[in-house]
């Protein structure tokens, strides 16, 4: 977040200077990238690219502060990833139940590599486990810094739908760490 | 948000609560694990993997998750060229007291495709771009200060001039404008505003550092530029180059975060000076 000189560099942006755009999006990039990592896996890294697409193409018509310029890229984005969802669905060959992504053998044990190392990578494929509406709104909440009326505006439903479902994925990320992490107490 | 939105947000709220079979401690745990990383030693029982998990979600970003930089900056350079930037606010007050908007528009768009032209060089040609960028840059400073474009012009290119100078500062290889030439105006100017507590920080960038060789050091650049702002390049004070116009904090090297040239994120020597330290999301 830049606060004060968010303006200067929005303007900056728009007209034309390079730098100035760069940080804007060193800024917001692995918020974005990291989003689609739980919306999308693999595709994460194209679709967070066709999203800056977007973005730079309007640059010039946006008008608002920091919140709104967040809230803003966050909803192009989310735009992207219904798009990949729906051709996914579409190509049989690319669409992977929910329920089979989540049994599909990770790198490592994600658990295990939140448990030791703290990894984002592991953290991000545990949120991606989740119901893809629960998954949604905690990882605009969370990883876009996004507050609850702003998530409600941008996934279409009413703030108080939003908190619920946001509350049942971290129970459940909870449930399942907890869960692990007593089996692992009690392994010797 | 409105009493309906309200009342319906606690009817979710204890509904929730009911389903989960929850108490409203639980509901303030959750609230506040959404809000922000928690120390996890700071978390009822229950939810302390739960914590770790959301901060090594929202961690600070890696190098690897900026690896795109170049792709989405070459879309910016691109974009940027083929559709002239929108005429913000800034841009158009002071050049439609002097001109008509039509003028004023045809200068910015003329002095802003240089610039973008320039950018795209040092974004695409490293090593070998950016003394040309510096270069076109100032000389157009100078030229449309010359041929009395105003101040507006002026000090819009001078911001574009800075950025190139800017680059050129994180390359080993980079050349400044050449400061006996027409860039010399613009650099005494710059020079001139820069005297004070920065001076030295500004003369560590090769463009005054061309500035300091064509007066034959340093300690001579005062008197070089003393002629230079007598007049005897017809320009007085009609050309605020780069400095005194408000540069944008970004293209201003050393100014704080955004912009600051730090060690490089894994774009390796010859980046683009935009190496600083990853910020993050929250």
């Amino acid at each position: 977040m830049f606060g004060p000189l968010f303006p200067e560099l929005l303007a900056a942006a728009q007209g034309g200077d390079e730098q100035a755009f760069a940080a804007l999006w060193r800024d917001l990039q692995p918020a974005v990238l990291r989003y689609f990592r739980v919306a999308a896996g693999e595709a994460a890294e194209d679709l967070a690219a066709d999203t800056w697409v977007s973005v730079i193409r309007s640059l010039g018509r946006f008008r608002g502060d920091e919140r709104a310029f967040r809230s803003w890229v966050f909803t192009v984005a989310r735009h992207r990833a219904i798009d990949w969802r729906r051709q996914a669905a579409r190509r049989p060959t690319i669409s992977v139940p929910v329920e089979q992504l989540a049994e599909r053998p990770a790198p490592d044990d994600p658990v295990a590599a939140v448990f030791e190392a703290q990894s984002t990578r592991a953290a991000l494929a545990l949120l991606a486990e989740l119901p893809t509406d629960q998954a949604e709104v905690v990882a605009l909440r969370v990883l876009g810094g996004l507050e609850i009326a702003e998530v409600a505006r941008i996934v279409g439903k009413r703030p108080g739908a939003v908190r619920v479902l946001a509350h049942r994925g971290l129970r459940r990320l909870a449930s399942r760490l907890e869960a692990a992490g007593l089996v692992r107490g009690v392994t010797r | 948000m409105s009493d309906e939105d309200a009342l319906g947000a606690d009817m979710h709220r204890l509904l929730g609560s009911l389903e989960a079979g929850t108490s409203a401690g639980d509901q303030d745990t959750l609230e506040r694990l959404l809000d922000g990383p928690l120390d996890p030693g700071s978390v009822p029982p229950g939810y302390g993997g739960l914590a770790r998990l959301l901060a090594a979600a929202t961690a600070p970003a890696a190098p690897d998750e900026l690896a795109g930089q170049q792709r989405a900056l070459a879309e910016f350079t691109a974009v940027m060229r083929s559709t002239p930037p929108t005429l913000s606010p800034r841009r158009t007050v002071v050049p439609r007291k002097v001109f008509t908007i039509k003028a004023a528009a045809a200068a910015l768009v003329a002095v802003l495709s240089v610039g973008g032209i320039a950018a795209a060089a040092t974004g695409h040609l490293p090593g070998q771009a950016s003394p040309v960028a510096g270069q076109a840059a100032a000389t157009t400073a100078a030229d449309a200060a010359a041929q009395g474009l105003g101040k507006a012009a002026a000090a819009n290119v001078g911001g574009t001039a800075q950025a190139g100078a800017t680059d050129a500062q994180g390359r080993e290889s980079a050349v400044g404008p050449d400061a006996t030439g027409a860039a010399r105006a613009g650099l005494c100017q710059a020079w001139q505003s820069g005297q004070g507590d920065d001076h030295g920080r500004r003369m560590d960038s090769v463009a005054f550092q061309a500035l300091a060789t064509a007066a034959g050091g340093a300690g001579n650049i005062a008197g070089y530029c003393k002629d230079v702002t007598a007049g005897d390049h017809g320009q007085g004070k009609a050309s605020p180059p780069s400095v005194s116009a408000p540069p944008t904090s970004a293209s201003r090297p050393g100014n704080g975060p955004p912009a600051n040239p730090g060690p490089p994120a894994g774009t390796g020597p010859g980046g683009h000076g935009q190496g600083g330290p990853p910020t993050t999301s929250g």
